[in-house]
């Protein structure tokens, strides 16, 4: 019914707007407008409304039939559908100027639930009547909790906003304090927060106590103004308002339900509780996050600001409002709490202001060198110190970059690591270090690496491979970022800080891959070719070989020998699998690359790059392929004698595509399968034409791509059938 | 290498405009990865203790004598701060209000305090200490006090002092203090002595609004050794009474040696390793070098050898004494003499200054 009030309202006023514009409209609309009006006035619910919005002053309550059927009637719609905003409007107009006198009015109240949206109007009048009539306090106060059960439903805030002086005045009332100041934390902005509603609102606490209502009022008044007052929340005084009536809520999303909107819940404070749990067994609590609070301006700076009202980043709690808001964040009193709000964190990523980065910065810096290289006693409690990094990690994945603080803290302390204090997060943050320059990136990071990885275990060198993996990635992927803004040729040039050129990047990738090389010849071989270890080193050279076309950097740097035979040697066929793939795709660049050469000078590839590729791929195809293992000019050339000593039968075939130790099962099973019959197995057998393609199609469809680019890059069939003849 | 060293240049700050970038390929790093001065600091080797300084000379300082007077009878607990965010010397009254707020808010949990209200129980004070710094670019002291009343006092009993704090930069590398931005204020050096609650609601009232970090400052082997010359640099000028060092060696149980040096020896000791000129006051004489203070060190260690057959070089020195101040490895300082002052906290100055994280 409610319902129906509501559309005919809408269209009463969209129909005016019509008979504005064009009045010579059909009459049958105002035919059936007229029905309608019929309708709704024999309409019993709009009969009751228009009772009590004309019911006299004075009319008597008790044996009053009529009353109480019309209240009975709202009543009843309240509680199945709810009430209009017009009704709520007539019903508290009703029940708050005690036309009736007090009597109904709690009843009233308790039945006031909204269908939709509460006009702000009405609440503004019925708080006016407040201190008008004589209402009773208890009924003060049950208005106040519909206030504050209903408030998210009030269309708008203006103007309760602007009677908050008044709505203020009622704090000294002592029973309706805990209501008010609730509503008045609901209220409160950064204009409302003065010096005089302070010190009443201290004079309160002085003769009531330490009421948790009135001190999380004054806890907001500090994020508004901490210049003004100041307080310590104990810990275990956790709990908001409480001041929801449950049956109101339960009657109001029953309601709700019903009409299928759910309105968001009721505004409950999240007040910045300092979490003592743990820390106060510590000494030191470097590894805290300072809370989220703002700068308390004084004499200087509140005249810098004063020109345009500031908010400050503890008040926001959502996205949204950061968005709002954000010409106008002013920066939280310690830098340090940004990373730990994640709406926070976001507006971290628009800051460019050099002094507020370099707070972060000396925070981060100081709490990093105070736990892990200034701590005499070595009692760093690793749980905490596992949860600041990992929420630092965190961040700086959320920013994709690296803070400095943390760079240099790593410099130093890279000299002292063990190699398995938190190795995981350290290797993280490793990876995130921007590009170094080439001159010091030896003494910065390869000494202390060099010696780490020579000391530690297997599992330390898988990891810090695949860290610095990471780390030519990163550097990779922000010189493609920024290659391709320099196309665009304009940029905002206040990002700009430090300067490398071109070249000196190329320096120091360049570093940085012949130095994982060294590491992975000698670490293969201190670790007898570890298939686990040569895996991550064959996801590194992924990474290298695709330097120019995937990156755009002109350089291709060849795998070391000491990478390259341990991989092509390797008794599983997955790594010389990833070998090919790598290979092919080195090819595959080079030409590019020499393509691109010859069009424009952009770049120039070494003559030696080239020789070492061609050498790399000679080897691979004359073993795999051609089964000619020696031949002049190779880089393994034993004496005659020394590999006839050494008994092996066709040693010059011993690592083509049927003899090779990663794929002579694969032969077999090939064998098993094409002559079953046969009783005698003999492979060389498949080295005939026609078995010989099968074979190499049985191969590929076990799914080795990377040999199958490799050879379909490096050798053509013609070739291969000529070859075939002339063995 | 050359080249990469002359790349790496900062730009003005004011250039936002957008604007036409040069055809020479650069690249940018953003600020949160690369800030001038942490770049710059971050990639040089580790900053070590400067190799050799001054000799004291005995200053007259112009400092108000009530101040020096309480510098000079107290030891004192060392801590090392971060540069200040938004510090301004003109604001130490406001600052001083809001810090007796803090405190008397902290100790009474869950009661707001007005900021601008007289606080009975602890009234704190701030004041600049006129005359005490060294260089031009040391920014003033600050002295900050707390004054609090007995609980059982009678109304006119006077407010006593319980808690006192200096933050101060003596000599401050002016390389250093260069780099930061115009809102930073580098007092490094954290001087305090009071009760422990006190000390961490002062710092942690420090941190908070000025967005800096406090850390304990430990005095190294080296800047004790340092001091240890130092003072016995001062004999001719004004009687050290003794040389006195207490030393830890790492046996089972840990054994302690105290090792008293009479002034006369020890400043024969002294001169006898000082190079150059020794005596006639030129110039030259004026500069102690660090090696004069290994060789020192080695020749009081090798002395003791001699008597006792122990060497001092496997122990750790733990304190050194002399009439003028004593020097305590966990950063437990006093200074008994106040025309050596100004020497002392230039050491320790540099101690905090090569605390800082960048």
């Amino acid at each position: 019914m409610a319902a129906s009030l509501n559309s005919s309202e809408s269209d009463r006023s969209s129909l005016g707007g019509q008979s504005a514009s064009s009045r010579s409209n059909n009459r049958s609309l105002r035919v059936a407008e007229k029905e309608r009006r019929r309708n709704e006035a024999e309409d019993p619910f709009v009969l009751a409304l228009k009772y009590f919005s004309v019911v006299e002053a004075g009319t008597p309550v008790v044996g009053n039939d009529d009353f109480e059927n019309n209240l009975v009637l709202v009543e009843r719609t309240a509680y199945s559908q709810g009430l209009s905003p017009e009704a709520i409007s007539i019903m508290l107009e009703f029940a708050m100027s005690l036309r009736m006198g007090t009597a109904p009015c709690a009843r009233v109240l308790k039945c006031l639930i909204p269908a939709s949206v509460v006009p702000q109007e009405a609440v503004v009048r019925a708080a006016v009547w407040l201190s008008v009539g004589k209402i009773p306090i208890s009924t003060q106060v049950l208005f106040i909790k519909w206030v504050l059960t209903v408030f998210d439903m009030i269309d708008a805030k203006d103007q309760l906003r602007a009677i908050y002086g008044f709505i203020f005045s009622f704090v000294t009332e002592e029973n309706l304090c805990p209501f008010i100041c609730h509503l008045l934390y609901l209220l409160t902005q950064k204009e409302s927060v003065r010096v005089y509603r302070v010190r009443k609102l201290l004079e309160l606490q002085s003769k009531l106590g330490r009421q948790p209502f009135l001190l999380h009022l004054l806890s907001l008044y500090k994020v508004f103004c901490p210049e003004l007052v100041t307080l310590s929340i104990p810990s275990r005084m956790r709990g908001a308002f409480r001041n929801h009536v449950s049956p109101w809520k339960a009657a109001l999303t029953a309601v709700q339900k019903r009409n299928g909107s759910l309105a968001g819940s009721s505004v409950s404070p999240a007040l910045a509780v300092r979490d003592k749990s743990g820390s106060r067994k510590r000494k030191h609590c470097h590894l805290q996050l300072p809370a989220l609070t703002s700068v308390a301006s004084d004499g200087a700076r509140s005249e810098q600001t004063s020109s345009r009202t500031l908010v400050p980043l503890a008040h926001l709690q959502s996205f949204d409002q950061l968005l709002k808001n954000v010409h106008r964040i002013e920066l939280p009193a310690q830098m340090g709490s940004l990373l730990g709000s994640s709406v926070a964190l976001q507006y971290l990523d628009c800051i460019q202001d050099e002094s507020a980065l370099l707070r972060l910065n000396f925070w981060l810096g100081c709490a990093l060198h105070e736990e892990f290289l200034f701590c005499g006693d070595g009692a760093t409690q690793t749980s905490e110190a596992l949860q600041f990094l990992s929420r630092l990690l965190s961040a700086q994945h959320f920013l994709q970059e690296g803070f400095s603080s943390s760079d240099a803290f790593l410099y130093k302390f890279l000299n002292v690591w063990d190699g398995s204090l938190l190795r995981p997060q350290i290797l993280c943050l490793l990876s995130n270090i921007p590009v170094i320059p080439s001159s010091q990136i030896r003494k910065l990071l390869f000494e202390p690496l060099t010696q780490l990885f020579f000391t530690s275990s297997l599992f330390f060198k898988c990891g810090l491979v695949e860290c610095l993996n990471n780390m030519l990635l990163k550097w990779l992927t922000w010189h493609s970022v920024y290659a391709l803004e320099d196309d665009l040729d304009i940029s905002l040039n206040s990002h700009t800080s430090l300067n490398i050129t071109l070249s000196g990047f190329k320096d120091s990738v360049m570093e940085l891959i012949h130095f994982v090389g060294h590491l992975a010849s000698v670490g293969l071989q201190l670790e007898g070719c570890h298939a686990l270890l040569l895996s991550f080193v064959l996801d590194f050279y992924e990474t290298v070989c695709d330097t120019f076309l995937k990156f755009g950097l002109p350089l291709v740097v060849m795998p070391p020998a000491g990478v390259f035979y341990p991989a092509f040697f390797a008794t599983d066929p997955v790594s010389v699998d990833r070998l090919a793939h790598i290979m092919h795709r080195y090819k595959v660049n080079l030409t590019s690359a020499k393509r691109q050469e010859k069009q424009k000078e952009a770049f120039h590839i070494s003559r030696q790059t080239f020789q070492e590729f061609n050498h790399c791929v000679v080897f691979m195809v004359n073993c795999l392929w051609n089964s000619r293992m020696f031949y002049p000019g190779s880089d393994v050339q034993p004496g005659e004698e020394l590999l006839l000593g050494s008994g092996v039968p066709r040693y010059w075939a011993s690592f083509d595509f049927i003899h090779h130790p990663a794929f002579v099962s694969y032969a077999l099973d090939f064998h098993q399968k094409c002559w079953p019959s046969r009783k005698e197995m003999d492979l060389s057998s498949i080295k005939d034409s026609k078995p010989w393609s099968w074979y190499l199609d049985y191969l590929f469809s076990q799914g080795f791509d990377g040999l199958k680019d490799f050879l379909k890059s490096n050798i053509s069939r013609q070739a291969a059938a000529v070859d075939e003849q002339q063995r | 290498m050359e080249q990469t060293n002359a790349s790496v240049t900062r730009t003005p700050l004011d250039s936002v405009a957008v604007k036409r970038k040069s055809k020479s390929r650069s690249y940018r790093q953003s600020y949160r990865s690369c800030l001038g001065v942490a770049s710059r600091l971050g990639l040089t080797p580790a900053r070590r203790l400067t190799t050799n300084r001054k000799a004291p000379e005995s200053h007259n300082i112009t400092v108000n004598p009530e101040h020096l007077a309480l510098l000079v009878k107290n030891e004192w607990q060392l801590a090392y701060v971060t540069p200040l965010h938004q510090f301004r010397h003109t604001q130490l009254r406001s600052y001083a209000r809001h810090l007796s707020a803090f405190v008397v808010a902290e100790k009474q949990q869950g009661l707001a305090v007005e900021v601008s209200g007289l606080q009975n129980g602890f009234k704190a004070s701030m004041t600049v200490v006129q005359g005490m710094s060294e260089a031009d670019d040391d920014p003033e002291t600050v002295l900050i006090q707390i004054h609090s009343k007995p609980l059982f006092s009678r109304p006119d009993d006077p407010q006593k002092l319980v808690w006192s704090g200096w933050l101060t930069c003596i000599n401050g590398n002016p390389e250093y203090l260069h780099s930061l931005p115009k809102d930073f204020t580098c007092l490094p050096l954290f001087v305090y002595k009071g009760a422990e609650n006190l000390s961490s609601l002062v710092k942690s009232w420090v941190q908070r609004t000025f967005d800096c970090c406090f850390g304990p400052l430990e005095l190294s082997q080296t800047s004790l050794q340092w001091l240890a010359a130092l003072w016995t640099n001062c004999h001719a000028e004004s009687n050290i009474q003794h040389l006195r060092m207490l030393w830890t060696l790492p046996s089972a149980p840990p054994l302690q040696v105290t090792y008293a040096v009479d002034p006369h020896d020890v400043w024969e000791l002294w001169g006898s390793v000082r190079k150059g000129s020794w005596g006639d006051g030129a110039g030259e004489a004026r500069w102690i070098d660090l090696e004069e203070v290994a060789s020192f060190m080695q020749s009081l260690k090798s002395h003791f050898y001699r008597h006792f057959k122990l060497d001092l070089s496997a122990g750790i020195l733990n304190q050194v004494s002399t009439a003028l101040g004593s020097a305590r490895f966990n950063g437990r300082i006093k200074i008994s003499n106040s025309a050596y002052v100004i020497t002392t906290l230039t050491l320790l100055t540099e101690c905090a200054l090569l605390k800082m994280p960048i």
